[in-house]
């Protein structure tokens, strides 16, 4: 990568509106929910990796690509290898809308959809949320308007952040916590 | 946790600290190290940033009172006075919110004022929506959940903890919870608590008389004035009607007018008054905005033919 500024533009502007897509696509043809981020992930390292901004004719037809590629790796590397599963991701069924029209919300959709997505949170996690986008505040002004430790705060905003920017390219939104949260559920229920 | 949400844990964490007031250049080159660091690491970093931003467009919807227009700021020194206010009790809201009480326990302070609304999150997990003039304090000192209803009215969600009660006190009355949904009120020295969900137990902060305790559950009212105290059974949607409050609108069901302009009269400077006793005993149902009385005032109006009268500090409703 010689340019990072065009490649991050390239990646924010063409390859992450398609990212709805893409995750479909992967859902289809990965059979355990819990890998679906990772080969997300792995597509969009591959895909920055080899990306020539200038060279590329359709970002679409490149990205579905990669993605075919690292499920038919990620088969292989399996213990068990179904032969249907490999021919499955080879079905490509992501042209089907190749010239589909361009998928970048307007102004009003993305207000809405990110109130939609604000709506979703927990209600702590939406209100810290919502003084750090509506209001503008610091994580030290909120700790000190909702009277709690500057560190909740902290891990809440964490957790709103990826929650809201997940939901704002297409996925649930929902709070996905860094450690066995259930653990903490279960002794505060003891 | 898998490879990719790790990594996304770590970009949302260097973007909430990006966007700090402390954020400083040697923050700012680590940042950018991390970036150079691998291929992985922008990725999962401009994507979140990608998202996040995109819900940059939420600033749009601060409240009417942030945008209200100049002209009517322009001429009148009343807006002056009103700011200065304002700004008094913000002032001294920012200094109230961690009072010390008698010693150093940490007490949370909260009031509001007429017509406001405030969601506030415990050190405990749990949450409270502190309702219009209302004045709530907390501590949670040594494991203790204590919190004074001074006045108003306050809808709390407890994290559950069994050896830690949360307790309530109001008006001379104690309201115990393990962990559950429900509000208390206090009109003078009338405190009524409605549970949304699980079990309560409410008993005379007087320990002399507290064996007479009563435990509501879901659906449940209890009203209580001195030593007295009504339980009513009401349905579990007539509970939620009466916690609308927490969207900030008033729901009725054929209560009396009068009954419906006291509660709007909580809400609002602007106070609501009843011209005579035909239609103070009118009964009506529907839901409204607490703050905007002129909706429902125009609706008595279309709807019953009830004439308004509009004064300087109110209307006045006549049959």
């Amino acid at each position: 990568m010689t340019d990072d500024a065009a490649t991050k533009r390239w990646f924010t502007q063409e390859v992450l509106p398609l990212e709805r897509d893409l995750v479909r696509f992967i859902a289809r043809h990965c059979r355990d929910g819990a890998d679906i981020a990772d080969v997300r992930q792995e597509v969009y390292e591959r895909a920055l990796t080899g990306a020539r901004a200038d060279a590329l004719r359709s970002t679409r037809a490149y990205l579905f690509t990669i993605a075919r590629h690292v499920l038919i790796d990620r088969a292989r590397r399996a213990k068990i290898v179904s032969f249907e599963q490999i021919a499955d991701i080879d079905t490509v069924d992501w042209d089907h809308d190749a010239f589909a029209q361009d998928r970048h919300m307007t102004a009003r959709d993305e207000l809405r959809r990110a109130m939609l997505g604000l709506e979703q949170l927990p209600p702590r996690c939406r209100e810290v949320v919502r003084l750090r986008k509506v209001e503008g505040l610091s994580i030290r002004e909120t700790a000190d308007r909702m009277g709690v430790s500057h560190h909740t705060i902290e891990r809440q905003l964490t957790l709103g952040l990826r929650a809201l920017a997940n939901f704002m390219l297409g996925g649930e939104g929902r709070i996905s916590r860094p450690r066995a949260r259930s653990t903490a559920a279960r002794e505060a229920e003891r | 946790m898998s490879a990719a949400r790790d990594l996304e844990q770590q970009a949302a964490h260097w973007l909430v600290a990006r966007d700090q007031p402390d954020w400083s250049a040697d923050d700012a080159r680590a940042l950018a190290a991390w970036l150079s660091d691998s291929v992985a690491h922008k990725a999962a970093f401009w994507r979140l940033e990608a998202g996040w931003h995109a819900a940059d467009r939420l600033a749009a919807t601060r409240g009417p009172s942030t945008f209200r227009t100049p002209r009517r700021w322009a001429p009148s020194p009343i807006w002056g006075i009103a700011a200065a206010l304002v700004i008094a009790c913000m002032a001294a809201l920012a200094l109230s919110q961690f009072v010390p009480l008698g010693g150093d326990v940490p007490t949370i302070r909260v009031a509001t004022a007429v017509g406001a609304r405030r969601q506030v999150a415990l050190a405990d997990g749990s949450a409270v929506t502190v309702n219009t003039a209302s004045t709530m304090r907390a501590s949670f000192a040594a494991g203790e959940r204590r919190v004074w209803l001074d006045r108003g009215e306050a809808y709390f969600e407890v994290a559950h903890d069994r050896r830690h009660p949360f307790v309530v006190f109001a008006g001379g009355r104690k309201v115990t919870v393990l962990g559950t949904k429900f509000s208390v009120r206090r009109d003078g020295d009338t405190v009524t608590v409605a549970v949304a969900e699980g079990r309560v137990r409410v008993e005379d902060a007087d320990p002399a008389t507290a064996e007479r305790a009563a435990i509501i559950t879901a659906g449940d009212v209890a009203i209580a004035r001195g030593h007295a105290m009504l339980l009513a059974d009401r349905s579990e949607q007539q509970v939620q009607d009466a916690l609308a409050w927490r969207r900030g609108v008033l729901t009725f069901d054929q209560v009396t007018l009068e009954q419906a302009a006291h509660e709007f009269n909580r809400y609002n400077h602007r106070q609501i008054r009843l011209g005579d006793a035909q239609a103070a005993r009118l009964r009506i149902g529907g839901s409204f905005e607490a703050t905007n009385i002129d909706a429902f005032t125009r609706l008595l109006h279309d709807a019953f033919g009830l004439r308004i009268a509009h004064d300087r500090d109110g209307v006045t409703i006549k049959s």
